[in-house]
């Protein structure tokens, strides 16, 4: 007898005998979810009108989503230890913490893996904020959405209270602060990792060493606790070996991300998210399911770009955004439809080579991976990031670059101005500060954004125009 | 042999005011201005109608028309949908060739769009989140304050000491007026406060495209005299305003309508 999600898991490209195999499981999920055959159908819809489902690969890359959601949902129930990390993260420790573990565990950021399943797909995110706003993260204090989610999916219970949260506070203050709320109510360890954001307008590529050893002494302490509370050791070792498991999906992404710049784009920006955010969300099925999915991806889209066929016109104007959103494909789409391709996201462009060849290199673990957040940009200070967003902006000769930045949170909203005030004077491209909502569409909507993307996107053209005459 | 004429017209659907104009060449014929009301699709054909009707015309004797506002997609009879931004950019140009800024504030929105020296848009900000910033602002303090719109610049331009408001957000301001009207501040002081914070959110909007010489101001709110000089205080620059600030987003529109219609006669 067929079940409710049958429909849902055929189209995202689970075969018959995998649904009997991961159906139960699934199943058992989807009842934690309280997602019921009416958000099967709600699904199947906003799949079919967001995705590119007559592509395997985008196909495969929903399946690995679907099933980092039941890995996460079922991670107690299935003897786990949980551990958590917050957005944005240091890359690199979760996976070493996965790869080093001799027992099972699921390490992964809840927040972003249910922004992409239950809002992306289920479309059904808002009952999540809102029993957070229930529970301690009250609506209109400007809360970061994400951390919200957090705290809605625990006290929902539809995610297991972890055995250990290790913060994003080194860059997020709110993070901390929520993870600290969240720890006085389920009782759970809770790690911060601190840094001092505190950084000099031009400083970047150099840093104060001493942000490097705080920030380095803060992860050496993290990497003690883990050893300490779950009896893994991360060590060099661990983390190259978590780097070498990742290498294949990191490939791949970066053949993806260079086929996105074919002319015309060959496939919406929301694909090329959902397969970036998954490095971010999980060291499970980003390792198992994502290469696969991003290959086959890459090889559908080779054929594309063989055949000229893309999403948006040819010449295009190509825009520079900073992400698109987690939640809501919507303003993607949106994006697109008013005719740019949209397919670079920032935080897939490579750091330049003469920032990483610094001569100051460190012996801990902790201090190699701050130094390497220190030069990547980000972290560095508003500079850092305008400094990136420059060079990008130069390597790849695109037309357009859209700060779509959080509208909650301190970093990115501060950044907004300086961001566009330095790319517009250094490069000479125009840069629209979109204040908007990464994470939940209840702020923003696409219908609400489109005269100034639109607006953007006819300034563009008339740019290319005059100077193709 | 008499050449047919080639009319269009261009229309601007927003949120307060439905706005249409009827082009022949680089004349305006006609024009029509009226309230929204509950249904777009229905204003903007009215609009357009009474426009028509105005400049004794027909339907049938439009060769193109373009749509904007933020109603713009909303009605079937168009060509082409453009943003209210970049038809107010063509609309001011045609009028005030030397403009480089235009400040414009409509019921529901408000803008700043610096022009380049060809007139085109070179940058923009927008707040239509907020309504703060806003006609919506001003009406809400018009009902405080049991004013007409129409009589509130007149009166605030009488004000000796204009009253300080500190509130950003308009639910936040009506109870800060209820407050100081409560004090037994004058109607002129009231209303020149009023004027003073929504020119000041305005200025501090669009410091991030500058303010350039010509600045124009369009859009209904620009009909309040106390705005005005509220806002060349703000920004410390002589602010024009077209003879019907209203119609230029449409002015705009039906300029492109005949771009478009020559684009196409090339073809």
């Amino acid at each position: 007898m067929a079940n409710y999600y049958d429909g849902l898991l055929k189209l995202c490209g689970f075969e018959d005998d995998e649904i009997g195999t991961e159906g139960p499981r699934i199943e058992k999920a989807f009842q934690k979810l309280e997602l019921v055959s009416e958000d099967m159908k709600t699904a199947e819809k906003r799949i079919t009108k967001y995705h590119d489902m007559e592509l395997s690969g985008v196909r495969k890359l929903i399946r690995a989503w679907l099933l980092e959601l039941t890995d996460l949902v079922l991670a107690r129930d299935e003897g786990k230890k949980v551990v958590y990390y917050g957005y944005p993260s240091i890359q690199g420790p979760g996976m070493a913490m996965k790869v080093a573990s001799k027992q099972e565990i699921y390490v992964g950021c809840p927040d972003v893996v249910l922004c992409h399943t239950l809002g992306n797909l289920f479309g059904k995110l808002t009952p999540i904020l809102e029993t957070a706003e229930q529970n301690g993260l009250p609506p209109g204090h400007g809360l970061c959405s994400l951390q919200q989610v957090r705290n809605g999916g625990l006290a929902k219970g539809i995610i297991p209270v972890p055995d250990l949260v290790t913060g994003s506070s080194y860059y997020c203050d709110m993070g901390s602060k929520a993870d600290e709320l969240l720890q006085e109510v389920y009782g759970h360890k809770a790690i911060y990792v601190d840094g001092s954001m505190d950084s000099k307008w031009g400083e970047y590529p150099d840093y104060l060493p001493q942000r490097v050893e705080f920030l380095g002494a803060q992860l050496n302490k993290m990497f003690a606790t883990v050893k300490e509370l779950l009896g893994v050791e991360m060590t060099n070792e661990s983390q190259d070996k978590a780097m070498a498991t990742s290498r294949r999906l990191f490939r791949a992404l970066g053949e993806l991300t260079r086929l996105m710049m074919a002319d015309p784009m060959p496939i919406s920006g929301v694909e090329e998210e959902m397969a970036l955010n998954l490095t971010a969300a999980s060291t499970g099925r980003s390792i198992t399911e994502g290469p696969d999915a991003v290959e086959t991806l890459c090889q559908e889209l080779r054929e594309r770009v063989d055949k000229g066929v893309g999403v948006v016109e040819k010449g295009a104007p190509r825009v520079l955004n900073f992400a698109n959103s987690f939640s809501d494909p919507d303003i993607t789409q949106m994006m697109e439809d008013v005719g740019l391709a949209m397919s670079i996201s920032i935080t897939t462009v490579a750091t330049p080579r003469e920032y990483i060849d610094c001569a100051i290199t460190y012996s801990t673990m902790g201090e190699q991976r701050a130094q390497r957040a220190m030069i990547d940009g980000f972290y560095h200070s508003s500079f850092g990031i305008a400094k990136r967003i420059e060079a990008a902006v130069k390597a790849l000769n695109v037309d357009g670059v859209i700060w779509n930045y959080q509208f909650n949170c301190r970093p990115l909203s501060i950044t907004s101005h300086l961001v566009k005030k330095w790319v517009e004077e250094t490069t000479g491209v125009p840069t629209l500060s979109l204040e908007s909502d990464l994470y939940e569409g209840r702020n923003y909507s696409a219908a609400a954004l489109r005269t100034r993307v639109e607006t953007f996107a006819e300034m563009l053209r008339a740019r290319k125009a005059f100077a193709g005459a | 042999m008499e050449q047919k004429l080639l009319i269009v017209a261009g229309v601007d659907i927003g949120a307060a005011t439905v706005k249409a104009v009827i082009l022949d060449g680089s004349k305006v014929l006609s024009f029509s201005i009226m309230p929204t009301g509950h249904s777009v699709t229905q204003a903007g054909e009215s609009v357009i109608r009474k426009a028509l009707e105005n400049g004794g015309l027909s339907f049938n004797d439009l060769e193109y028309i373009v749509s904007t506002g933020y109603g713009r997609r909303a009605v079937s009879f168009t060509n082409k949908a453009v943003t209210e931004i970049i038809c107010h950019a063509a609309g001011v140009s045609s009028v005030i060739s030397q403009a480089r800024t235009i400040i414009d504030i409509g019921g529901q929105d408000s803008k700043v769009i610096g022009l380049d020296d060809n007139g085109n848009v070179a940058n923009f900000v927008m707040n239509d989140k907020c309504a703060a910033g806003t006609g919506r602002f001003l009406e809400v303090m018009a009902k405080v304050l049991d004013v007409e719109i129409g009589e509130m610049g007149p009166i605030s331009l009488m004000s000796k000491d204009p009253c300080q408001m500190s509130s950003t957000c308009t639910i936040f301001a009506e109870s800060e007026m209820v407050s100081l009207r409560a004090e037994g501040r004058s109607r002129e002081d009231l209303l020149a406060g009023v004027h003073k914070a929504m020119s000041r959110r305005v200025a501090i909007m669009g410091k991030s495209v500058g303010f350039r010489k010509e600045v124009v101001f369009t859009g209904g709110v620009a009909k309040n005299v106390g705005i005005k000089k509220a806002l060349e205080d703000e920004i410390g620059l002589e602010i024009l305003i077209p003879e019907e600030p209203q119609i230029t987003g449409a002015l705009g529109a039906a300029i492109l309508a005949k771009a478009e219609l020559s684009k196409l006669g090339a073809r």
